[in-house]
């Protein structure tokens, strides 16, 4: 098994580079100029030309790689040519906020969403699987900015139970960064008001994050549930008088859970790079609204940064759900 | 059948209680703390290398420059220097700095100061350093005294008391403290080194930045003990938040926002007429809009009454100079549409017949800029004459502005003043030197610009105006732009926030010092 990570972990690292060398050419090849835009409507030819020097920008495309490869392994993920900041600093600025809003969004569409599904497979074709069989046609189908807007009207504006939008009341100081996720952080600080607030603010954008998720969670599995539920081991556990509920919860959800397991792991990665709508709508300082920002002044170095953080998130997920599949099937366990 | 045990009742419904007692955003109303919002975030602190509406008043609030412009007609009046004398050639001015005027460190600024940020800004040559390219160098500024500031012009630039409120003061101790191997670049980034009314408290990237008033301010006026620049994307929240108090100022207002706070009680609208123009610039250097007549024909076919009902709250432009700013002609002889004048010149020009196709490009995802290309499209098709219109993101835009051959035939944009003086919107948007920057890609006459450098080198100001007279019918004549419009700058505040006056200059960038909350 831990052959296996380590083979795995290995494995990572000529598929990051291929990518850095795909986003770095396409990026540079791209027409456009960055440099010009950063530089203001006013720069003299001569303050572009400094400039193209100070990042790089006059040197061959290799030699401009072979200086970002070198850079990266030492944690210089480059400068961006639009605000000058470091790009590691903003990725680790930026990067919890959108962590804890896509967890908080997978974590609300698993615990729902599989008790959902089990419930629509257990009383097929009956009311609890038409209600959730609307609920899941509604997620799927409603965009998320919209839900936002209609969240944020129906829960900030008319009840007023929830703040607005934001990830923490902008005149408060939020809980000391340990973590940069501010429920855990609350709680790592013992501060059960800071908790509640930022959990109050992350209530919202997690809903409406977590409904399209929610809905294919549960679809998958309802459908993998009644396909296992027809299995003959189950009628012969049926029939030596064994009770529902243990069935479903000791033989049935495992064997149902290896294919809703590929779903879930597939929509980290959908979900960290489709924050920007609700991001936007919540003014939720994420990673989403910074990528969008410097794909807009082509501000290459982020967008690489964003682009290779999404890649290592992704790929570790895949890895961990490959080994829990070994959990809910020891057929597969890795050796 | 599946049934739910009483650990599982009491778990669902402290969860759901726990859900519905959350507290909600806490009020900011009450507080003298103004909340602002914009969607525009502030990246770097750096006075002599960032760009921009946000830093600007960022810098405007935490450091100082030896004038200020406020007012409508803009005035310059005291900042750190309190007096000033200039020279009849107007070459030499010299500035006595305020005594009270000190760093938050507590230092008093002194004259080493103004020599040490005139000499870094002219050095990185960014940021506002372009305003006085081949006006000051690094030797111009110079301390000729513990509080005297002599600056020594390279020629005379009329303009000058209008470009200084954008060159702030740096701290030269601290700055020097922290000048690692890039000029202070990395502690600028991030860190404050001014005299102003706030220091920096809390700056959280993409979400908001606060001032605190710094503890015994040497800036007499305003109750405001700090104030948060806020980012707010979404504009139904921007509305929201304004009208529920949590927000005071809300800077990016559009049309409709503006007419859907109409009649909130506590808010109060702004809806001035600013220098911010908007206009339909012609490839007057390649393919067909070369031709004179062509573009006279095109200027008088356009029908600006379309425009400007599209536009929203705005003003037609009456000429290449914003209406209100200093030298701006009221009686010039614009294009208006007048069809037969159209059918006139084009029969001058070497389409007659039209029957050519010509290319617009506009800001992607700006619907006005869309609706007035497309009335464009309908103004031509009376030449018959075609066009191909193209959204484009800002980047490729700046991009084609390189050269003629890469810019399209339109190419509509929006300038901003960014000083209170004819000389900017002249000198970026007519001078030949600024070709191949997308204030002024291809444009250029010997003539006017000789106008524009004598119009900014006259200190006598009844010639400069006629300068500009001359300037402005020479433009006119030549018809490179189709003159658009004024759109006015739009801001709701709450009714509480006191002692606000507009100034058409970088007018969402205004001092907060003076402001009170009741």
């Amino acid at each position: 098994m831990v052959r296996f990570i380590l083979r795995r972990l290995v494995l990572l690292v000529p598929v990051l580079i291929g990518l850095t060398l795909l986003l770095f050419v396409v990026a540079r090849l791209l027409p456009g100029d960055p440099v010009g835009l950063a530089a203001g409507p006013n720069a003299s030819a001569e303050t572009i030309a400094q400039l193209r020097e100070q990042f790089g920008f006059d040197q061959s495309i290799p030699l401009q790689y072979w200086t970002y490869l070198t850079g990266l392994v030492q944690g210089d993920w480059g400068t961006s040519v639009f605000t000058r900041r470091p790009v590691f600093a903003d990725i680790l600025e930026f990067l919890p906020a959108t962590l804890e809003l896509v967890f908080a969004a997978l974590f609300l569409a698993i615990v729902i969403g599989i008790p959902l599904g089990l419930l629509g497979a257990v009383y097929r074709n009956r009311f609890p699987d038409y209600t959730t069989r609307i609920l899941a046609l509604g997620g799927i189908a409603m965009p998320r900015f919209f839900l936002g807007l209609l969240l944020q009207m129906a829960f900030a504006a008319w009840l007023g139970w929830l703040p607005l939008s934001g990830r923490y009341p902008f005149i408060e100081i939020p809980p000391e960064t340990v973590t940069g996720f501010y429920t855990i952080d609350a709680l790592i600080a013992g501060d059960w008001y800071a908790f509640q607030v930022a959990f109050a603010h992350l209530a919202l954008p997690a809903i409406a994050m977590a409904l399209s998720p929610l809905a294919t969670i549960m679809r998958m599995m309802r459908a993998s549930t009644i396909e296992v539920l027809q299995q003959d081991y189950v009628m012969t556990e049926r029939a030596l008088g064994l009770s529902s509920r243990l069935i479903l919860f000791k033989y049935v959800l495992k064997n149902a859970m290896t294919s809703t397991l590929t779903v879930i792991g597939l929509y980290v990665s959908w979900l960290l790079g489709g924050t920007v709508l609700v991001e936007t709508v919540f003014d939720w300082p994420g990673l989403g609204l910074y990528a969008t920002q410097a794909i807009l002044t082509q501000d290459f170095m982020p967008v690489i940064g964003v682009t290779l953080v999404i890649a290592i998130i992704y790929l570790l997920t895949m890895l961990v759900v490959d080994l829990l599949y070994g959990v809910f099937n020891p057929k597969v366990r890795y050796a | 059948m599946l049934k739910m045990n009483k650990r599982q009742f009491l778990l669902g419904s402290a969860g759901t209680a726990f859900a519905v007692t959350m507290p909600w955003a806490v009020d900011a109303q009450g507080r003298p703390i103004l909340v602002l919002a914009s969607n525009v975030d502030i990246p770097n602190f750096d006075p002599h290398i960032a760009t921009g509406y946000a830093p600007q008043w960022l810098f405007r609030n935490t450091y100082d420059a030896l004038v200020r412009v406020v007012n409508n007609p803009p005035e310059t009046q005291p900042g750190l220097a309190k007096s000033w004398t200039v020279s009849d050639d107007g070459l030499t001015y010299v500035f006595e700095l305020n005594e009270a005027a000190k760093f938050h460190d507590g230092n008093p600024v002194m004259a080493k100061d103004v020599e040490y940020s005139f000499a870094r800004l002219l050095r990185l040559k960014q940021g506002p350093a372009w305003m006085v390219t081949g006006i000051l160098d690094g030797e111009s500024v110079k301390a000729t005294g513990e509080r005297t500031v002599t600056m020594t012009l390279k020629k005379p630039f009329a303009p000058l008391l209008s470009v200084l409120p954008w060159m702030f003061v740096v701290n030269s101790a601290e700055v020097d403290a922290n000048k690692g191997s890039d000029d202070g670049q990395a502690y600028l980034l991030a860190n404050i080194a001014g005299s102003g009314a706030f220091t920096l408290g809390r700056a959280r990237p993409g979400d908001l930045y606060e001032l605190i008033r710094t503890e015994d301010d040497w800036h007499q006026g305003g109750n405001l003990q700090g104030a948060i620049w806020k980012i707010v994307r979404e504009q139904a929240t921007t509305r929201l938040m304004l009208q529920r108090g949590q927000v005071h100022i809300a800077l990016e207002m559009f049309a409709e926002d503006m007419e859907a706070v109409k009649d909130l009680p506590g808010i109060v609208r702004i809806m001035e007429p600013d220098y911010r123009s908007f206009s339909i610039k012609m490839n007057t250097a390649k393919g067909p809009l070369a031709d004179k007549n062509l573009r006279k024909a095109i200027s008088y076919a356009y029908d600006y009454q379309s425009m400007l009902e599209a536009a929203g709250p705005a003003k037609l432009m009456s000429g290449p100079l914003p209406e209100g700013m200093f030298g701006h002609a009221p009686d010039l002889q614009v294009y208006r549409q007048d069809m037969d004048k159209a059918r006139e010149f084009l029969a001058k020009s070497d389409y007659k017949d039209g029957g050519i196709t010509l290319s617009a490009v506009h800001a992607a995802g700006y619907e006005n800029q869309r609706r007035w290309c497309l009335i464009l499209l309908e103004s031509l098709k009376a030449l018959n004459i075609e066009l191909d219109i193209r959204p484009s993101v800002w980047p490729d835009i700046v991009a084609m502005a390189k050269s003629p051959d890469t810019m399209p035939d339109f190419f509509s944009i929006f300038q901003s003043a960014n000083y209170a003086d004819p000389d900017n919107t002249a000198f970026a948007g007519y001078h030949s030197s600024r070709n191949g920057q997308w204030q002024n890609p291809v444009y250029k006459n010997p003539d006017v610009d000789k106008l524009i450098e004598d119009a900014r080198a006259e200190v006598d100001q009844t010639k400069r105006a006629e300068l500009y007279k001359t300037f402005q019918e020479a433009v006119i004549e030549d018809a490179p732009d189709i003159f658009g419009v004024l759109e006015l700058r739009k801001f709701a505040m709450r009714d509480t926030v006191q002692n606000y006056t507009f100034c058409p200059v970088a007018a969402n960038t205004f001092e907060i010092w003076p402001l009170s909350l009741a």
